[in-house]
């Protein structure tokens, strides 16, 4: 903006001397639009550079140590997990309909180890707007008033005592169990952390505790572990609903049978507590599995596309990798695999590769075409998966506070007889024990290693470093095109009004055209700030509407959409009217409407950068190049060349594209196919967003959807 | 500052004045959702609201207000405001009537800034009557800077966070805005007691005197007397009744009495609140020592906990002398070449203040904001004006952001947060030079039209 300013003023006089820094900025005004199609494009080509650019992982932290002490799993505790998942997957134990046995025995299992045990009973809470969530630090949750006994979930929590510990740290094994209809595959993840378990129990090197969480995955294993969670960080002092949950006949019946066939033992009603946590695991074993030998799922997201400390992902991959003979996956966007035209950009990249090396030998950094494409699909799903802000498993609800988290998906391959049933639980086991240890060694939380990256395979990663540079690129046309649009508007207006004047009157009019000029914009700030303001309302909506009793998604979207409009039209004549025909007359208004437009956009997506890096990555890929073409279609029509022409169709392709629903449902067209795509679906996909308190939210309600109506506005311009 | 509008009729004022009331108490209903109090933007340990009731507690429980370091404000504000924090209506929010007091605060300081904008416009019309500059400069085209600074200040987000977030800078800024209403329409034990309550509460606006006194002296803004002199040179008529006044030191003294009348006024009755708890001197020690040790490192947007957590323990002093005699550094130029405007001269030193003071707060922000508003005619032509105000958006927006990811997050770490506190740093100082230079420049303006050349200088 320094720059405009100046290149305005030397417009009128030229001045004898200009620095150096001011001519590069003037020279990048001037020539706005070449500099904005370059930076565009190489903010396109850095994005399908990333794959090639990524970085093999390595263990950041001296202290992890990660496979360098044998592990001491032996068949006694295999034995020991194996009695543990025949106990749970007989069917006597599934007797009772609350599938408070399973619960029973396994609380009987732990304490048989010497373990202290609780129960930990919680209501699901129901996933609530919190718009403002983000800011906010993790509250204890809010006191619920209809509470039911028919609907509440246990926990059993089974804590070891480090022998060597101060007790102030803790590692936390989670293993989602669904007492009511249990497959084998959860039964078989207790069965590994039984075995980890009571192998813990024994050793001697332990310097934090041990937490052993089975989740009550009945009402969902995020929200099981999330009450958890929040009765362990944020106790409740004066808390209306613990009596209030005792007084359920089951619940209590549950205390007594334990505390009269077990006197004396470790078992208590009260919460219990260890240390502040270092880090956790949360262990599934996948049911089926059509995979040719024993994979490991690793699934990292969680809420808003944070993403555990890259050490803990290191430590489970080497660990996985080079002692257990594990193969380990990511999440990839399968559709993407089998893409041609990403084949042939791979193949393209590596011939370039091959070509750079000829000419330099030290020159490597291609890779072949089947691992870019590999990489692609695979970044584009942690793109996906951190943008949507939704977390992908229970680990999602540690990241809240802080803790860094994991879940692990071992999806074994399927078959029933006894052998293989070991060989899972005894290879299992040692990875979750080798990566106890390794935590266990840390003398800080982690920190060492990266927080903010993107995974393209279990082993590589683009680190922020080099991610932002692609976004850097994309976004840095907005400022230098809204610079010179703002120089473009003001200055014309002056010669227009300078030109027909007498000198006498030269300073009459400058004087007037001053006093105007530096602050015109206002009024465009005044129209961008009131379409925020609709965004902010369009965002809030949602909340009324999901009170309506019985509305299907498409009933309530039309609702939306219709409320929106009315409360556009709205904001626009209680807000607007009185200036917009004041100053309807200014020439050029809409450049610098769209002068503001993109400054706010460049602000919005710098502040979701920092936020969310992979929403405002696509957000940006959608919005900038609609902020850069916008011109009013009357403009276009008028001019009649072929460049006029494009600009125009591009225009209306893009301002189909960018609307929100409309760009959602353009990507589950592509993704799963055009033809059950419906309505209704934007309305459950922005659901489940703000259910999550996702920023992704806020961020298509209160930056995107706000710079569309802008572009449309100013495609619709009469000028 | 984007609801300024250009013609504002005095009804659409009145709406507007409403609709910010309104929007202040629909927010005061929502305290717990917005957590605005716990803010490093909002409270800094001389604002804070829980720290006022810490202290408000530790004295009715005898003992010092200012034991364990958490109060460090006056005890004049302990007696007003304090039983406002125990105070509580069944039903209500908690701390309703201490944001009812805030909301008031901004109200009567918004109408003083009317009415000294009123004031300063009426004093710039008879300048350039007599100088005969009315036909060329269209007084039509005036706009009422005094409604359009009132609206600036009530307005304002940082206002409304300010006096939502339940801090004290409400009750800061409206002894500055006392003082300099007073002074502009020479009230002047008005004028002396909002300098020394404003003093008294926060030590910075104790550099306002010398704005004062030259308001005092010579009256309110008015073109360089320079110009009056060729003015009248070139009719070659001096009409003494037209010239404006020159300095005269009777005001002055006046306000001197009354300064030392009510310095005296305030210091008895803290001494008589602190009898029993260490007198005068612990007042001293832990509200303006505070303030001038920097003893508090907790974050802030200001520049100066970042730098005092790193400095060397031996260097501490000599810095804590570098950083407070930046501000004396620059009274002295300032005051020289902008003594014809006392009153933008006041709104140069406030911003100077609130970017070096030790704990600032968007309160501070908020304040000279809305003083900038009476100088819209005279900086109708300042530069960088989009930029600024995009630049102090994207601040505001990213400060927030950047302390959630190095506090709650863990992902970032102080210098993300610096790093917005400097950019805001930054933004403040342009905001300054680039003020000061088109006030500079449209005294040039003026001067040119005067003199009869036919383009004007920079601008």
């Amino acid at each position: 903006m320094a720059e405009t300013k100046e290149k305005s003023l030397s417009d009128e006089k030229p001045k004898p001397r200009v620095r150096p820094i001011v001519r590069l900025g003037i020279f990048l005004i001037s020539h706005s639009f070449h500099v904005s199609v370059v930076c565009c494009t190489a903010g396109v080509l850095a994005l399908f550079l990333l794959p090639v650019l990524a970085k093999n992982t390595y263990i950041s932290e001296n202290a992890l140590m990660p496979g360098s002490a044998s592990p001491m799993l032996s068949n006694q505790h295999v034995s020991d997990g194996n009695r543990l998942v025949k106990d749970l997957t007989n069917p006597n134990s599934k007797s009772s309909e609350t599938g408070i046995e399973s619960h029973k025995i396994i609380a009987q299992y732990m304490l048989d180890l010497g373990a202290e045990v609780s129960f930990h009973k919680f209501h699901p809470q129901m996933n609530q707007f919190h718009p403002l969530h983000f800011f906010s630090s993790p509250d204890s949750g809010k006191i619920q008033e209809n509470y039911s006994c028919s609907s509440y979930g246990i926990n059993t929590v089974g804590i070891i005592r480090a022998p060597h510990g101060d007790g102030k740290e803790a590692i936390v094994l989670v293993t989602p169990y669904n007492a009511l209809k249990s497959g084998f595959g959860e039964a078989l993840s207790l069965g590994i952390a039984y075995s980890v378990f009571s192998l813990l129990t024994q050793v001697t090197w332990l310097a934090k505790d041990i937490i052993w969480l089975v989740a009550d995955s009945q009402y969902g294993e995020y929200a099981a572990v999330a009450a958890w969670l929040r009765e362990y960080q944020t106790p409740k002092f004066s808390s209306l609903s613990t009596p209030n949950a005792e007084m359920c006949p089951d619940v209590n019946n549950l205390f007594e049978l334990k505390g009269h066939s077990i006197s004396g033992s470790k078992f208590s009603n009260s919460f219990r507590r260890a240390g502040t946590m270092a880090s956790a695991l949360v262990l599934k074993v996948r049911d089926q599995n059509e995979q040719f030998e024993d994979t490991i799922s690793i699934y990292a997201e969680a809420s808003n596309g944070q993403m555990p400390n890259l050490d803990l992902i290191n430590v489970v991959n080497y660990l996985a990798v080079h002692r257990q003979g594990l193969r380990v996956n990511v999440e990839k966007l399968w559709s993407l695999l089998n893409s041609s035209w990403l084949k042939s950009l791979g193949e393209i990249f590596e011939s370039l590769a091959k070509v750079a090396k000829s000419l330099y030998p030290k020159w490597k950094f291609g890779i072949p075409a089947t691992e870019y494409v590999e990489g692609t699909a695979t970044l584009a799903s942690s793109l996906y998966y951190q943008a949507l802000g939704v977390p992908t498993g229970p680990h999602g609800a540690f990241r809240d506070y802080q803790v860094d988290a994991i879940t692990l998906e071992i999806s074994p391959k399927f078959s029933l007889d006894k052998v293989w049933r070991n060989d899972i639980l005894l290879r299992g086991g040692r990875l979750i024990e080798g990566v106890i240890r390794s935590v266990n060694n840390l003398l800080e939380k982690f920190h060492q290693s990266f927080f903010l990256y993107l995974l393209t395979s279990p082993s590589k990663f683009v680190s922020v470093g080099v991610y932002m540079i692609a976004f850097a690129f994309l976004i840095a046309p907005l400022p230098m095109v809204a610079a010179s649009l703002y120089v473009d508007a003001n200055s014309s207006s002056n010669c227009s009004k300078g030109d027909s004047s007498t000198p006498s009157a030269i300073t009459d009019t400058d004087e007037h055209s001053i006093a105007i000029r530096s602050w015109r914009w206002l009024n465009s700030a005044k129209l961008v700030f009131i379409v925020h303001l609709w965004g902010a309302i369009v965002s809030l909506l949602p909340y009324f509407i999901s009170q309506i009793p019985d509305c299907s998604p498409t009933t309530s979207f039309m609702i939306w959409v219709l409320l929106s409009i009315l409360s556009l039209l709205t904001l626009n004549s209680v807000l607007a009217s009185p200036l917009a025909c004041a100053k309807a007359t200014q020439e050029k208004e809409w450049a610098l409407v769209k002068s503001v437009t993109i400054s706010s956009v460049f602000i919005g997506l710098g502040l979701m950068s920092v936020i969310n890096f992979a929403t405002a990555e696509i957000g940006a890929l959608l919005m900038v190049p609609m902020c850069l073409l916008a011109q009013p279609l009357k403009l276009d029509v008028r001019a009649g060349t072929l460049r006029s022409f494009c600009r125009m169709i591009c225009n209306l392709v893009l301002g189909h594209i960018a609307f929100p629903p409309a760009a959602l449902f353009l990507l589950k067209g592509m993704l799963d196919g055009f033809g059950n795509a419906n309505v209704g679906d934007f309305w459950m996909w922005v659901e489940s967003l703000w259910a999550w308190n996702s920023a992704t939210y806020l961020f298509i309600g209160m930056v995107q959807l706000p710079c569309w109506v802008l572009c449309i506005s100013i495609l619709f311009h009469t000028c | 500052m984007e609801k300024v509008k250009k013609k504002i009729g005095s009804f659409s004022f009145w709406n507007w004045v409403t609709a910010s009331i309104i929007f202040r108490l629909i927010l005061i209903y929502f305290p717990k959702n917005l957590n605005l109090s716990s803010r490093p933007e909002v409270s800094t340990p001389l604002t804070s609201f829980r720290r006022l009731a810490e202290g408000y507690w530790l004295k009715q429980s005898f003992m010092s207000p200012y034991a364990g370091s958490m109060y460090h404000g006056s005890p004049l504000l302990l007696s007003l405001l304090g039983p406002l924090t125990i105070n509580r209506i069944e039903g209500q929010p908690n701390h309703l009537l201490y944001s009812l007091v805030s909301v008031i605060a901004d109200v009567v300081s918004a109408m003083l800034i009317r009415a000294t904008g009123q004031n300063l416009r009426l004093a710039y019309l008879r300048s350039l009557e007599s100088l005969d500059l009315v036909k060329q400069i269209e007084v039509s085209e005036f706009l009422f800077s005094g409604d359009i600074a009132a609206l600036i200040y009530l307005c304002n987000p940082f206002t409304i966070v300010a006096c939502v977030g339940l801090s004290t800078s409400p009750i800061e800024n409206m002894a500055v805005i006392l003082c300099l209403y007073g002074a502009c329409s020479r009230l002047i034990p008005l004028a002396a007691f909002g300098w020394v309550i404003a003093t008294h509460l926060s030590l910075y606006p104790a550099i306002l005197i010398i704005p004062v006194i030259f308001l005092l002296g010579c009256g309110p803004d008015s073109p360089p007397r320079k110009l009056f002199l060729q003015r009248h040179q070139q009719k070659e008529v001096l009409n003494q009744s037209k010239l404006p006044p020159r300095f005269s030191w009777g005001p002055v003294i006046h306000f001197a009495f009354w300064a030392f009348l009510w310095s005296v006024y305030v210091l008895v009755l803290c001494g008589i609140s602190l009898k029993q708890f260490g007198g005068l001197w612990e007042m001293f020690k832990s509200t303006y020592g505070f303030i001038l040790t920097v003893e508090d490192l907790s974050p802030n947007i200001g520049v100066l906990w970042y730098f005092f957590a790193e400095v060397f323990e031996f260097f501490r002093n000599f810095f804590l002398i570098v950083f407070h005699v930046n501000i004396l550094f620059m009274i002295l130029p300032l005051a020289i070449r902008l003594r014809h405007r006392p009153c933008y001269l006041a709104f140069v030193y406030v911003a100077i203040c609130s970017m070096l003071k030790s704990y600032p707060s968007v309160g501070d922000s908020a304040l000279y904001l809305g003083l900038l508003g009476w100088f819209v005619n005279e900086l109708a032509d300042m530069q960088f004006s989009l930029f600024l105000f995009c630049g102090y958006v994207g601040v505001s927006l990213l400060s927030p952001v950047m302390h959630n990811l190095w506090i709650w997050r863990g992902t970032g770490n102080a210098n993300f947060y610096f790093a917005t506190a400097m950019v805001y740093a930054c933004l403040q100082i342009v905001l300054v030079v680039e003020g000061v230079s088109a006030m500079l420049n449209h005294d040039r303006k003026l001067r040119n039209l005067i003199t009869g050349k036919p383009q004007d200088a920079k601008s």
